[in-house]
C-alpha cells in the first residue's frame, strides 16, 4: 500500500514538502515513485534558484520515462540532495528520507494552504482511507 | 536463469519525426533470441553502465538479425539517442522482455489505443501479422498532438493496403481550428473506442502511452464495460 505520511503537504503533480520554519524539503511521493518505476537519472536545480510553485525545476528519468518535477511552493533553493544524484535509486527505496530532492527558502507561507492533506492527497490517487 | 547482456552495434538509423529516431542495433554473429512481438528491451551506453532505459521493440519477432526501437526525444537517454546515436555506435542491449503480447488468434479483435510514442509496439503487431497473413482483426486508435507528430504515419497506411484485416485511425488532439486536416480531433473517448467494437467478448485491447490515456482505458474496459481484465493488457510510461 502506498505509504503517505502524515507530516507532509502535497502537490496534485505528486511532490511533497515537508516545512521546518520558513524552509520547506522537497521530493516526490512513494506514490510517483513507483508509477515512474526505476529511477536512473535525477537533475536538481542550481542553489540560489529562485522558483515558483508549479514550475518544472528538476527532472526525475525512469527506465520507462523522463518527468519534470515541479516546484510545490515559492522561494529560494537553499541545498540539494548531491547523494541523490550520485545514486538515484535512493528516490524508490526512500522517496520521504534519502531520496529528497531540494531544501528551499519558503517566500510564501500561504501557498501552503493551497497544498494536499495527506488525506486529499490519498483520495486523489484513489487509495482509500 | 538470465538472458545474457549483448553488446550491439547501431546498423542504421531513421528519423522518423524531428524528434522520433528508430535505430536498428545489429545482432551480434551466432546471437539468435527467442522473443516475443510486443516485448520491449533495455539498453545502456558502454559509458554510462548504470544508466539504462526500456524502450519497446518496433520491429516484431519474425524480424531476424536486428532489433528496432523507436525513441523519442526525452530525457537524457532519448536525446542521446535521437541526437547523437549513428550507425557504428555500440550500445549494450538487455534481451526482449514483457507481457504485453498480441493474441494473434483467428477470430480476436485486437483494439490497440496508443498515445504518442507508445504506438511504436503496435507497429511491431501489425509487422507479424500482415507478414504471416494472419485473419486476427487489429485496429489502431491513435492520439496525437497535430499531424506532424503521428509516428509510423505512411509505413501504418501502407499496411492498411496489405492487410485487409488492419484499420488504423488518428486523432489530433492540439490542432489549430484552421488545420486542413479532415480527420478526427480530440481526446480518445469512450464514444469512439465503442464505435470500433463488434464482439466485445473476443476483442483484446491494448493500451501504450501516457498514464492518464492508459488509466482512462483500464477504467473504460474494467469499469464501465466490465470486461474481464484479462480482455485488457496496458504499457504505462511512467
Amino acid at each position: 500500500m502506498t505509504n503517505i505520511p502524515s507530516d507532509l503537504k502535497y502537490a496534485k503533480s505528486h511532490e511533497w514538502v515537508r516545512v521546518n520554519g520558513q524552509t520547506g524539503v522537497v521530493g516526490i511521493t512513494d506514490h510517483a515513485q513507483h508509477e515512474l518505476t526505476d529511477v536512473v537519472f535525477v537533475e536538481l536545480p542550481a542553489v540560489g534558484r529562485q522558483v515558483k510553485a508549479g514550475e518544472a525545476c528538476a527532472v526525475v528519468e525512469s527506465v520507462k520515462t523522463a518527468s519534470d518535477i515541479y516546484s510545490p511552493v515559492s522561494g529560494q533553493i537553499v541545498e540539494v540532495n548531491k547523494a541523490v544524484v550520485d545514486n538515484p535509486a535512493l528516490v524508490n527505496t526512500e522517496p520521504y528520507g534519502g531520496g529528497w530532492f531540494y531544501k528551499i527558502q519558503l517566500s510564501n507561507l500561504a501557498e501552503l494552504n493551497t497544498l494536499l492533506s495527506p488525506e486529499k492527497y490519498k483520495a486523489q490517487i484513489g487509495d482509500l482511507i | 536463469m538470465a538472458k545474457p547482456i549483448v553488446e550491439m552495434e547501431i546498423e542504421k538509423v531513421t528519423m522518423e519525426l524531428p524528434d522520433t529516431k528508430t535505430i536498428r542495433l545489429k545482432w551480434p554473429e551466432g546471437y539468435n533470441p527467442d522473443f516475443k512481438t510486443g516485448q520491449f528491451i533495455t539498453v545502456y551506453w558502454p559509458d554510462t553502465p548504470s544508466y539504462k532505459r526500456a524502450y519497446s521493440l518496433s520491429s516484431c519477432a519474425l524480424d531476424r538479425g536486428f532489433f528496432e526501437t523507436t525513441v523519442k526525444r526525452d530525457g537524457k537517454m532519448g536525446t542521446r539517442i535521437v541526437d547523437w546515436a549513428k550507425p557504428g555506435d555500440k550500445m549494450f542491449v538487455i534481451p526482449p522482455t514483457g507481457r504485453f503480447l498480441p493474441v494473434y488468434e483467428p477470430n480476436k479483435h485486437l483494439i490497440c489505443i496508443a498515445g504518442g510514442s507508445g504506438v511504436t509496439p503496435f507497429r511491431a503487431f501489425v509487422r507479424e501479422a500482415t507478414k504471416r497473413k494472419l485473419e486476427t482483426k487489429i485496429t489502431i486508435l491513435y492520439s496525437v498532438r497535430t499531424t506532424n507528430d503521428i509516428i509510423f504515419n505512411d509505413e501504418f497506411h501502407q499496411l492498411q493496403l496489405q492487410n485487409s484485416q488492419f484499420n488504423f485511425f488518428v486523432t489530433c488532439t492540439r490542432l489549430h481550428p484552421q488545420d486542413p486536416w479532415t480527420g478526427r480531433r480530440g481526446r480518445i473517448t469512450a464514444e469512439w473506442v465503442k464505435e470500433h467494437i463488434h464482439d466485445l467478448s473476443n476483442t483484446v485491447f491494448y493500451a501504450c502511452g501516457p498514464n492518464e490515456l492508459v488509466e482512462f482505458a483500464e477504467h473504460l474496459v474494467l469499469a464501465e464495460m466490465k470486461v474481464p481484465k484479462e480482455q485488457i493488457k496496458t504499457e504505462k510510461w511512467g
